[in-house]
Formats: C-alpha cells, sequence, structure tokens
C-alpha cells in the first residue's frame, strides 16, 4: 500500500507570555490511502495541533521544532504559502468541530459550495497544464538519452502529446456531459414530484432546467443531439420514459478515449529503464558520498562549516540520482535538501543562543532569589527557550540514513524492478494530468456538482437548500454542508477534527455513516481526530493515543480496543460508562501537565497509579508488542513488575469478546 | 432501586410551554420520588431543557400543573380556557340542533345552564391557578407552619419536659421556613461551566450570592457554609478566594455544584452537567453526582443527550421527542425493552467503545409520518407495563403489550 501522508517526529511548541508550551513532542505516523486514523486524547494532548500543521494553519506564535510531514514528495512544514494554497482543499481537506463557525453566515450555502469548486477548476487547469508539459518534456529527453533515435523520440512523445490532449479533451467532455445527464435524471425525479404536487411555478421551473440539462448533456459518446430533440419533444408528460432512457445511458460502458501505440508504451519503458540504470552509479556515488557525511554529523560538537559543505555536497549528488520520471514521490530523497538546510540553521542558532539563554536565566533565577529573600514575593523566572540539540542532530543523522537505506535497496533490487508497470503508471499519471488541464468548470457545472453533492450527504431539497443561509439550517444539517465543502473537490486526504462532538447521538450516526458511506465510495485516506472512544470503534482503522504531545500507544483498532497495553488507554476506556456499566467509573485524578515545564520520564506518571519509579526518571521507549502494535510505558519492559488491567476494562472486553463470539455462532 | 413507594417529590402535571405557536414542551407529565435519579433524554430542540427551566418558574407555563411538595407551584390557564371554548362549540351545536327539531325554550335554557355553570367551574379553575401560580410560597408557608406547630404541639404534650427544647426547634424551623422561597429548594447546575460562573466574583461570592440574597447577614455562617459546601464537593478551603478562571473544567463545575448544594436543595435540575467538560473528567463529577446522592439523599433531575451516562447515573428515564414525551420506563426496562420507534431509533444510534460491534451496528431509522397512523385513533400515554408508559394508540397499545410479552 501506498504511504498517503508520513508524519514523522513531528515537534511544534507556542511562544506564550509565560513561556514555551511544548504542544506537539516528537511524534510519528503514517497513514495509508484509503485508511482512517483516530487521534485520541483529552484536550490539549495537540491532537489538533498536528492536524492543523498537516493543514498549514498553525497560528502565528508557533515555533516546528522538527520533524517532516510528508506528502506527495513534499515536506509540508517546508513549502511556501503559494504551494500550500494548492493543496489545501484541492488535496487535503478539513472539517472542524462547529459547523456554524466554519461556514460564513451571510453568504448563501451555495455560494459557499461552489466558490471552491470554481477556485480549485482554475488551479487544477493551470496544475495540469504545467505537470503534462514538463513531465512530456522529461520524457523527451530520457527517451533521446535512453539511445532512441532523436527523430523517432520527438515523433513518439508528439503523438504521445497530441494523442492525450486529444482523449483527454473528449473524456473530460464525456464525464461532464454524463454529469449533466446525471443531473437531468435528478431533475426528472424533482419533477415528477412536482408534478405530484400540481405546483405549477415548480413545474415550468423544473422542465426549463431538464431540457437545459439534456441539450447540455449532447456528447458524440453520449447522447446524439436527434435523440435529445425526441426526448425533449415528449415532454413535459413522458417524464419517466426520459428517466429511464437516461438510466439506460448512463448504464453504458465508458469507451476509451486513449488509443496508444504499443511503441509508446515499450519505448517509455525503454527510457525509464535506461534513467533507472544511468541513476544507479548517481545513487552509488550519492550512497558513498552520504556514508563519509555520517560522521561529519554524528560528531559531540558539529562544525558548522564542515556541516553546510557537506550538506550542499550530498544534497546535490542526493538530487541528481532521483529518478525524475517517477511519480510517486514518497522517497526520502525528495525532502532530503530541505530538512538538512532547516536543521543545520536551527542546529547552529541553538548553538550561538542556548548559552545566552541560559545566562539569562540564571541571572533572573538569581535576582528573584534575592527578591525573596528580601520580600518573600518575587516574579516567577521566565524559563529558556532552548533548542534541543541533540533531537536536530537526530532528525539529520536520520535524514542520511533514510536515503542511504532507500538508494542502497534500490541498487540492491535493481534486477526486480518493473519498468512496464511504471511506463502504464507514468501514462496513467499524465492523462490524469491532461484532464485536470482541459477541465473546465463553469459557473452551471459547480451547481451542477454542488446540489448532487447535497444529494450524496444526505439533504433533502437541495434546489431549495441551495438558495438558504447557514442559520436556516439545524446543527446537523451544517455539519453536513461542511463535509460537503470539504469533499467537493475530491480531496485526497480529510481530516476532521472532532466533528461529531457538538452533535445529538442520532445526528452524529448520521453523519459517522455519511464519513464511512464516503470513505468507501472515494477511497479517502481519513484522519479522525475526537476524544469519543464510541467514535473511533465506528470509524478506525488504527488508532493512536496522544497524552502530553506525544503517541502513548498506536495500533489497529482491535489491538487498542481489545488489548491496551499503556494505562492512560486503560484510563480513557474505563473513565465513560457503556450500557453495562455498574461499578463505580475510574476517574483520571489531577490535570493534565503544564506543558511550559513538561515532566521528567513519563508524563502520565503524575496521574498514573500504575506508574514505577523509572517513570519518574526516565522516559518509556516505544514497546513492540505486535507488528501493528506498540505503546511507549515501562510496565511493558520485561523487568517490569506484572500488572494487570483495571477489572472494569478486563470485564468489558470480556463481555465484548463473549457477545462476538456469539455472533459469529449464530 | 425502586422508589415508587417514597414521597412523590416533583409532580409535573400535563405540562405545556407554548412559545407562540411553537410548542416546546406538549401535555408531559411525570412524578419524581424522594432520592430518585429522573433522567431526560432526547436530541436538542426536544424540550428537555425546556421542562427543566419551567419546572423551576424561569418560564410561565401555559398550561399543567407543576407540584413540588405537596404544593402547587407553576400553573398554567390555556387548558381551561380550551375546554371552555369546546364547551361554547358543544353548547351552541346543541342549542342549534334544539331549535331546529322545535324545542321548548325550558330546553334550551337547560342547556344555557349547564354552559354557564360549567364556565363558573372554569373560571374558578383559573383563578385557583393563577393564585396558587402567583401566592405558592405563601401558602406553602402557612401550610407548612401549621404543621410544624401541630407537630410540636404534639410532641409537647408526649414529653413536656423538652418543652423548651422542643419551641427552640420550631423557632429555628420557622425562621428556616420564612426565609426561604420555595422554589429555592430546586437547584440548577448547568451545561457550560465557564459561562455559568461570573468571572469577577471569587468562589466564596459566587457560592454565597444564594444565602446573600436569602437575607442572611451573618458573615461567619456564610464563610462557614461556603467552606462546607467546597469540601463536599471535594475542593479545599483556600480555594474559596481565587477566582474561576484559576480553575480547571472539572473544578468549574465542582463549584456550580457546590453553589446549588449551599441552598440545601431537596431537588437538583442537572441540565447536561457533564456535555461541556473533558473526557478525563467527566468520570469524576459524574462519581462526584453519585456520591452526593447517596450521602446528602438528593434528588436529581439529570438531562442529557448522553444515552450511556443516563442509563449508568437514572433510575428512571423518560424519553421526549418533539416536545412530547414518547416513552417512559425505568432505565433497565427501557435499554431491555424499548418499544416506541423512536426510542428504539435513539437506542441504536449509541456509539460503543467496541469496534467489532460497531462496524455491525446499524441505525433504526424513525420517520413518524411512517412509524404511526394516527390520522383517525389519537396516541395517548400509556402504561404498558408497571411502570413503563408509552405513547401510542390502540393497535400501538396491543402490539407493544404483545411486544413486551413475548
Amino acid at each position: 500500500m501506498e504511504n498517503k501522508i508520513d508524519v514523522r517526529n513531528l515537534s511544534i511548541s507556542f511562544h506564550t507570555g509565560s513561556g514555551t508550551v511544548k504542544a506537539v513532542r516528537d511524534i510519528s505516523f503514517s497513514v495509508e490511502k484509503g485508511e482512517t486514523l483516530a487521534i485520541v486524547g483529552e484536550s490539549g494532548s495537540g491532537k489538533s495541533v498536528t492536524a492543523k500543521a498537516i493543514l498549514g494553519i498553525l497560528a502565528k506564535n508557533s515555533i516546528v521544532e522538527g520533524g517532516e510531514i510528508i506528502y506527495d514528495g513534499q515536506d509540508l512544514l517546508k513549502i511556501s504559502e503559494e504551494e500550500f494554497n494548492e493543496l489545501r482543499g484541492h488535496k487535503i481537506s478539513m472539517i472542524y468541530q462547529d459547523p456554524l463557525s466554519s461556514l460564513d453566515p451571510i453568504m448563501k450555502i451555495g455560494k459557499q459550495m461552489t466558490e471552491a469548486t470554481i477556485i480549485n477548476g482554475k488551479v487544477a487547469k493551470k496544475h495540469g497544464k504545467k505537470n503534462f508539459t514538463s513531465k512530456i518534456a522529461e520524457l523527451n529527453t530520457a527517451m533521446k538519452a535512453a539511445g532512441t533515435d532523436s527523430a523517432k523520440a520527438d515523433k513518439i512523445t508528439s503523438e504521445l502529446t497530441s494523442v492525450i490532449e486529444n482523449g483527454s479533451a473528449k473524456r473530460v467532455a464525456f464525464v461532464q456531459a454524463r454529469e449533466y445527464a446525471e443531473s437531468a435524471l435528478f431533475s426528472c425525479e424533482q419533477l415528477i414530484t412536482a408534478q405530484k404536487k400540481a405546483d405549477e411555478k415548480l413545474i415550468a421551473e423544473e422542465l426549463s432546467f431538464l431540457k437545459e440539462r439534456l441539450e447540455l448533456s449532447v456528447n458524440e459518446n453520449l447522447f446524439d443531439a436527434d435523440t435529445v430533440k425526441n426526448l425533449i419533444a415528449k415532454l413535459p408528460e413522458n417524464v419517466s420514459e426520459i428517466e429511464k432512457s437516461l438510466e439506460d445511458i448512463l448504464d453504458k460502458a465508458q469507451p476509451d478515449f486513449y488509443a496508444y501505440n504499443t511503441e509508446a508504451n515499450t519505448e517509455t519503458a525503454k527510457a525509464l529503464k535506461f534513467q533507472f540504470e544511468q541513476n544507479l552509479p548517481k545513487k552509488k556515488a550519492a550512497v558513498e558520498a552520504l556514508e563519509k557525511a555520517l560522521p561529519v554529523f554524528n560528531k559531540a560538537e558539529l562544525n558548522q562549516n564542515e556541516c553546510k559543505t557537506s550538506a550542499n555536497e550530498t544534497k546535490k549528488l542526493v538530487l541528481d540520482a532521483i529518478d525524475k520520471l517517477t511519480v510517486i514521490k514518497d522517497s526520502a530523497a525528495y525532502t532530503y535538501g530541505s530538512t538538512m538546510d532547516a536543521s543545520i540553521e536551527r542546529y547552529f542558532k541553538g548553538v550561538t543562543k542556548n548559552p545566552k539563554e541560559l545566562r539569562r536565566v540564571e541571572k533572573e533565577t538569581a535576582k528573584r532569589e534575592k527578591l525573596l529573600a528580601k520580600k518573600g514575593d518575587a516574579p516567577e523566572v521566565i524559563p529558556a527557550v532552548l533548542v534541543d540539540l541533540e533531537m536536530t542532530k537526530g532528525t539529520m543523522l536520520r535524514a542520511v540514513e533514510e536515503v542511504i537505506e532507500k538508494y542502497s535497496a534500490e541498487i540492491n533490487n535493481a534486477n526486480v524492478h518493473d519498468f512496464d508497470a511504471e511506463a502504464v503508471r507514468l501514462i496513467e499519471w499524465l492523462e490524469e494530468q491532461a484532464e485536470r488541464m482541459n477541465s473546465v468548470v463553469t459557473k452551471k457545472y459547480a451547481y451542477d456538482k454542488a446540489i448532487r453533492i447535497m444529494e450524496d450527504v444526505g439533504i433533502a431539497e437541495p434546489r431549495k437548500r441551495f438558495e438558504q443561509y447557514p442559520f436556516e439550517f439545524s446543527g446537523g444539517m451544517r455539519q453536513r454542508i461542511v463535509i460537503a465543502i470539504a469533499i467537493a473537490a475530491n480531496p485526497d486526504i480529510l481530516i476532521c477534527d472532532e466533528p461529531t462532538t457538538a452533535l445529538d447521538v442520532t445526528i452524529q450516526a448520521q453523519i459517522l455513516e455519511l464519513i464511512n458511506d464516503l470513505k468507501a465510495k472515494r477511497n479517502l485516506t481519513v484522519i479522525f481526530i475526537t476524544h469519543d472512544l464510541g467514535v473511533v470503534a465506528n470509524i478506525a482503522d488504527k488508532v493512536a493515543v496522544m497524552y502530553a504531545g506525544k503517541i502513548v500507544e498506536h495500533g489497529t483498532v482491535d489491538d487498542v480496543f481489545y488489548a491496551p497495553a499503556h494505562p492512560y488507554t486503560w484510563a480513557l476506556l474505563s473513565s465513560m460508562p457503556d450500557l453495562d456499566t455498574e461499578d463505580r467509573l475510574e476517574s483520571i485524578p489531577g490535570t493534565p501537565p503544564n506543558m511550559i515545564y513538561p515532566p521528567k520520564g513519563d508524563a502520565f506518571a503524575a496521574r498514573n497509579k500504575y506508574a514505577l519509579a523509572i517513570d519518574l526518571e526516565q522516559e518509556p521507549p516505544k514497546f513492540r508488542i505486535s507488528d501493528t502494535h506498540w505503546a511507549a510505558t515501562w510496565l511493558l519492559h520485561p523487568k517490569a513488575p506484572k500488572v494487570e488491567m483495571p477489572q472494569i476494562i478486563k470485564d468489558r472486553i470480556e463481555r465484548m469478546k463473549e457477545m462476538d463470539a456469539k455472533e459469529g455462532n449464530a | 432501586m425502586d422508589y415508587s413507594n417514597k414521597e412523590v417529590l416533583l409532580k409535573v402535571e400535563h405540562l405545556c410551554q407554548y412559545f407562540g405557536n411553537f410548542k416546546a414542551v406538549d401535555d408531559v407529565s411525570f412524578d419524581i420520588h424522594k432520592g430518585e435519579v429522573f433522567g431526560l433524554v432526547g436530541e436538542s430542540g426536544c424540550g428537555k431543557t425546556t421542562t427543566g427551566r419551567s419546572i423551576i418558574r424561569l418560564y410561565n407555563c401555559t398550561s399543567g400543573n407543576v407540584w413540588f411538595k405537596g404544593q402547587r407551584i407553576c400553573a398554567g390557564t390555556l387548558s381551561y380556557t380550551n375546554a371552555v371554548k369546546k364547551a361554547k362549540e358543544e353548547a351552541d351545536a346543541e342549542i342549534a340542533k334544539l331549535k331546529e327539531s322545535g324545542a321548548s325554550s325550558a330546553e334550551i335554557k337547560a342547556v344555557q345552564d349547564k354552559f354557564r355553570a360549567f364556565v363558573e367551574e372554569q373560571k374558578k379553575e383559573v383563578a385557583a391557578a393563577k393564585d396558587d401560580h402567583k401566592n405558592y410560597n405563601r401558602k406553602y408557608k402557612a401550610r407548612r407552619s401549621k404543621e410544624l406547630k401541630s407537630e410540636y404541639e404534639a410532641k409537647c404534650n408526649a414529653d413536656k419536659a423538652n418543652a423548651k427544647q422542643y419551641k427552640a426547634e420550631l423557632d429555628a424551623q420557622l425562621k428556616d421556613l420564612n426565609r426561604t422561597d420555595l422554589v429555592t429548594r430546586i437547584q440548577m447546575i448547568y451545561q457550560d461551566p465557564v459561562a455559568s460562573l461570573d468571572p469577577r466574583m471569587t468562589v466564596a461570592e459566587i457560592i454565597a450570592e444564594g444565602l446573600t440574597i436569602q437575607g442572611i447577614k451573618d458573615k461567619q455562617y456564610i464563610r462557614e457554609r461556603v467552606y462546607e459546601a467546597l469540601e463536599t464537593v471535594g475542593l479545599v478551603r483556600e480555594h474559596a478566594d481565587r477566582y474561576p478562571h484559576e480553575f480547571s473544567g472539572g473544578q468549574r463545575q465542582r463549584i456550580g455544584i457546590a453553589r446549588s448544594l449551599v441552598m440545601n436543595p431537596d431537588l437538583i435540575i442537572a441540565d447536561e452537567p457533564i456535555s461541556a467538560l473533558d473526557v478525563s473528567i467527566q468520570a469524576s463529577v459524574i462519581n462526584l453526582m453519585n456520591d452526593l446522592r447517596k450521602q446528602l439523599g438528593l434528588t436529581i433531575l439529570f438531562i442529557a443527550h448522553d444515552l450511556s451516562v443516563v442509563k449508568y447515573f437514572s433510575d428512571r428515564i423518560g424519553v421526549m421527542y418533539f416536545g412530547k414525551m414518547v416513552e417512559m420506563a425505568s432505565s433497565e426496562e427501557l435499554f431491555k425493552h424499548p418499544l416506541h420507534p423512536y426510542t428504539k431509533s435513539l437506542l441504536s444510534a449509541i456509539p460503543l467503545p467496541d469496534p467489532h460491534y460497531e462496524k455491525k451496528r446499524r441505525r433504526i431509522r424513525y420517520n413518524p409520518t411512517l412509524a404511526h397512523d394516527y390520522s383517525v385513533d389519537k396516541p395517548s400515554f400509556r402504561e404498558i407495563a408497571p411502570g413503563h408508559f408509552v405513547s401510542c394508540n390502540d393497535a400501538e397499545f396491543e402490539q407493544y403489550r404483545k411486544e413486551i410479552e413475548g
């Protein structure tokens, strides 16, 4: 499976008047395509900050201390605002907790829904064109380099270009016509209801709408003009007949718009193979250089000049060795340069700034102590803001090692590379880009799309609702609108930040059903933030439990619910009653730690009745429980005393297993 | 636990609360016995909160009665005026019919007299309702002081030696009775602990406000009561002089609870007391309320939409849908045998922390127009099994009966 988003060693802090709040501390996770990750924890655990970092909407006073968020070959922490604008909404969408605050109160719902579609349409056009032309040019050069005759290479690429351009134009036209036909179908339903009600005004409106949509759906591959004329002639009586023929047409198979010369495929594969082979020695050189560079970054004290030169040298080599024609950019090589640059800058800033900070704190503490001795009262000292040198160094080392690993793997597995499949993938990618390039988003098109999505998310009478303002909607309906807006641009990744917390049980169940449906329909990758474990059980494939800015337990949903290992997960599970709970609830004593002064050792130790002495001293590492499941608690250490999970959870798991077995047998 | 043989502390009879044409609460009836926790559930906008507020007289109810400690504290008049309207229509129709058939004037007069008598009767009812609604406090005090005095006399007669002590007790009781408004014996806990505490008052001022309004001037006494309340809810004396913003969400909700406890209430209306709290502190607030209930014998009207919590905390549960009570039963019974389709739909929507169950859970949809046929046979609130009430018509009544037996 393909990793959609990869968060590595992310650390984020916030500057505040009384010190630096360490909101997220060194968390890593990845989400695969079509998968749902739920992040659970109480407020202030850093769940929302993580989500906001992915979308690049952190508050102004935030500092990214380190780490990477890798999406499609770019590090989202280092790209510019302009680059982010191309991702937000289009590739990554977010649903917020309070639907009222994410809708504009003085703008009609319809406008808010079509706005994003239209803007994204323009962006998609621009980018599709850029991506397509640059990749074609690269392919051309690669072919020539691979030894294909120059004239032949030109011929192949120009043929490929024209086939894809024409094909995609036809396909886009076809798809749009099809969508208009779908709108016409929807219109038929509306017309039938209107006729039943005998509402003259509505009938007239719907009739003109239907005619228009039928005319718009004329396309050589779908509907010819004569058929449409005949159908329109039958109006207004024979609506059901039209409905029937529309359904038949929509059931028809899609024609193939791309008729390639097989030569294009073989030549592309050849070019890919050549490029790969040509890059092999470059990769070897890069690996060698990186291995040489490792000790430079692994010294007790780094030398600035040495680091910079070595980073610059390796950066060039690594970048050079990248196969330019690859379309899935999940290799660490893409972000190597930006990671190194940022980390080196951070490290040496820390080297000069840290001692100054320490001196300041020392001075102020001395002053405070004097005042305390004199007056018995003195203001608190603002704690030092230090760059974690070791962590930054670790980031650099890891970046180097990752590239070495990746390239070595490619060098070692050079023989098993499937270039034909890659060629197909490349051409498909080109098609996709060309389709984006040729897409035309008109207002009418956006309107139809919005109406269909509103239908999709279960909003009745979408035409009427389209013209209404947010205050005319109930809470559940508003959240549906927000979801509709979020998915209108067909994003890859959907981030849901407590989307059902403000809603009633029944509405919550509806919204969860809706998100589950959309997930299945569109193969969405979802990051779901919540504190309700019932909701997590419903929606998640994987669960990350967060506490005090760290992930304390991570596993599949079955791992976490049937075999929880971290005391904090136990506490969360036992603090809420389910329908069979009768015993006293296990509440979590105390409050979450103040993250200006993150506690030493395990952050949860102070509130944890199972805490060991070592929990107060040393941070627990991640203990692996199974391939998919790990938890950061000393209790899993082989030498730790045997501790059982609380009775209330044990009983519940017992009950769940019993119920499961019963259902399984039945 | 079964509280049905205990004294009825709160009795709500056919309570209606209309805002113009909007029927927020429509014909809701239930009893709460002493020491019981009664849960009220339903989706937002179904009238749970309005019911709570009508009981505590934050609104003037449109129709129906609320009895608290044997005294009618709220009474609406709409039902009487409606009855008069209906009687007038009937009388008119009857008179017209009589006139047509050429009946004697005496017969017509008889009908008219009957109608007039009915109107008089209803007028009296309205006057009584208005009087109770306005003067409930005086009436309660008069009745209660009489009761106390007769108790005292009885005691004195039995045990003359301690008459002096009894007299002192009586005086204290009378003083307490005269000082407090009956409705202050009902206290509320609100949903949002941030919004319900004045940020410019210290905790002590917030908790003592009710006592000060009652006219208590003894600062030492007030202070002691505040400390006592703080300690009851698990806070410490030192917290008294701090401001609300210095507390975490759970502690703030504890302050809210202390504020209502200091009034020594008989009934607490808890309006979604844990919905706005973080997961980890919800449990501690539920545990606290459970402890207080055992210690102080509190009676609680618990309004919430989280069904797992309501089930855990309540003895009996009423389910509301669009202003009407659709089902009422003990919490065990309600979850074991939900009868009304809306209750079934509500129960099927509860997410549970069990992934295998969740992946299979199917929500039952409720559509009132499809689920019931009330075109001919109108529904009413009927007892299907002992203590289990459902809103249904005759046909449904039979069906539910079978369902519960089978």
